[in-house]
């Protein structure tokens, strides 16, 4: 569903990511892990196409990222940023919007509005929410096309537990009916919940894998960026 | 494409920005005009020579100021909205949502433009029924069809002034500002002042529009295609930018 071979992009200042080869099949949920600065959000743009990488090669469901059709872009669900919603419009009208745009009916907003319990709110604008609300707007239009391939960044930023919940069964679900989901998180427990796997980020490279159902994920994580950035730290210049 | 005009359309028309804009640049234009007929009524020998021949107290002299105003002021005022449309998804971080869509980016910009187009034909046509108002209030008797042609001119000026305004969306694109594009605008107006003193208006397009409907000798159909043309050039620019949009600030 998703591949990056070869992946790399720098930023001008020198930071930026590099060797990155990462696969997300249909029916997984994969997580990636870092440390802020690490390059996963770098990462998650580069498969989204919001940046054209230096080398290497981006595809989503079999196609070049650069150039795939509609067809394609229409299965993607993402929301790597701030959530695709315009602060004058009300958050029903915002839902609808995004669904015409990814060419789903405009109706599917209602589904989406019970899903995430907006319904109270779908009346008002969006400037006017809480940054826990926004957010489930946020994700509420990046999910209600029933995306195959999804792509979150930071998805439980801001979210009360309800709305944790409802996120982690939604995703589980997406993936059990075919759906390939990345997701970046620093919250090690919920990762823990959700990913079949987890890849882990340091200093703009994947450092390698960590099994989501070990006993002490964070220590796991930490041993493992420690150890990469004391191999940097020996490597000759 | 539908899509994208919906898109475009509804925040413009939800935002309280164009009709501000609206209003501002219709009431603006109406208050000035009404008080420059009643300080020369008044008999104002400075404004009277400041006006030239746009102090006569009748509709000439009416249509005659109003394509000055609407040159300038509607020019800022179209600017900031057209900047506005623009770079308020860099600046509420909507841009993010932009990829990865079926609707290409290019295609999204392009509608923009297109609603901005049709809101200009609508700000022209409040700026022209405005000023037939006030012709009439200001007792300039019933519009001949001499008047009729001036009031026809002055639409085409009003519905140009988008178009002509078309650099300040590739500006603001490239610099991700509000600021910037409507920093634009101000430059577009100072560029058509400079054209008509340096004697390039007929060939300049930001000051064709002004220049036509002003009746100015040389200055006819021919010059007045320029502006789409000069548009289309615009959007070709954005079209291009936005396809080849990243995220990289």
């Amino acid at each position: 569903m998703l591949t990056l071979r070869g992946v790399a992009r720098r930023y001008r200042g020198g930071a930026g990511v590099r060797d990155l080869d990462l696969t997300v099949r249909e029916g997984s949920v994969h997580a990636l892990l870092g440390m802020n600065g690490a390059g996963k959000t770098t990462l998650l743009r580069l498969a989204l196409g919001m940046l054209r990488p230096d080398a290497g090669r981006v595809e989503i469901l079999g196609h070049d990222i650069a150039a795939a059709p509609a067809a394609a872009l229409r299965e993607v669900g993402q929301m790597v940023g701030r959530p695709f919603a315009y602060p004058e419009l009300t958050v029903r009208e915002n839902l609808r919007i995004a669904a015409r745009l990814r060419g789903c009916e405009a109706r599917a907003a209602e589904a989406a509005l019970e899903l995430w319990g907006l319904e109270a709110v779908a009346g008002t604008r969006f400037r006017r929410l809480s940054s826990g609300t926004a957010q489930r707007v946020g994700l509420a239009s990046a999910l209600q096309h029933r995306p195959r391939l999804i792509v979150l960044d930071e998805p439980s930023l801001a979210l009360d537990p309800s709305s944790m919940i409802v996120l982690r069964t939604h995703l589980r679900r997406r993936a059990d009916e075919g759906a390939a989901v990345l997701v970046s998180s620093h919250h090690l427990d919920e990762v823990a919940r959700i990913a079949g796997g987890i890849d882990v980020m340091n200093a703009g490279r994947l450092i390698g894998q960590l099994d989501p159902r070990a006993p002490d994920l964070e220590r796991a994580l930490f041993a493992r960026i420690l150890e990469d950035d004391r191999t940097r730290a020996e490597r000759p210049r | 494409m539908r899509a994208a005009l919906a898109l475009a359309g509804r925040t413009l028309l939800r935002s309280s920005v164009g009709l501000v804009a609206t209003l501002a640049i219709v009431l603006g234009q109406a208050v000035l005009l009404a008080g420059m007929a009643l300080a020369l009524r008044r008999g104002d020998p400075a404004l009277e020579a400041k006006l030239g021949p746009a102090a006569s107290q009748d509709w000439d002299g009416l249509l005659s100021s109003a394509a000055q105003i609407t040159t300038a002021g509607g020019m800022l005022g179209v600017s900031v909205v057209l900047t506005w449309i623009v770079a308020r998804e860099f600046v509420d971080g909507t841009a993010d949502g932009l990829f990865a869509l079926p609707v290409a980016r290019g295609t999204i910009a392009i509608a923009k433009v297109l609603v901005m187009i049709a809101w200009g034909a609508a700000l022209s046509l409040a700026l022209v029924a405005s000023i037939a108002v006030l012709g009439l209030l200001l007792g300039y008797g019933p519009p001949d069809a001499g008047v009729l042609a001036g009031l026809a001119r002055q639409l085409l000026l009003g519905v140009l002034l988008v178009p002509t305004a078309m650099p300040v969306a590739v500006l603001a694109t490239w610099r991700r500002s509000i600021l910037a594009g409507t920093a634009g605008g101000i430059a577009l107006v100072v560029l058509a002042q400079v054209g008509v003193l340096a004697g390039a208006g007929r060939w300049l397009p930001p000051c064709i529009p002004a220049l036509w409907a002003l009746g100015v000798e040389g200055v006819g159909a021919g010059s007045l295609l320029l502006v789409p043309v000069w548009a289309a050039a615009w959007a070709g620019l954005l079209h291009r930018q936005w396809q080849r949009l990243q995220q990289d600030r």
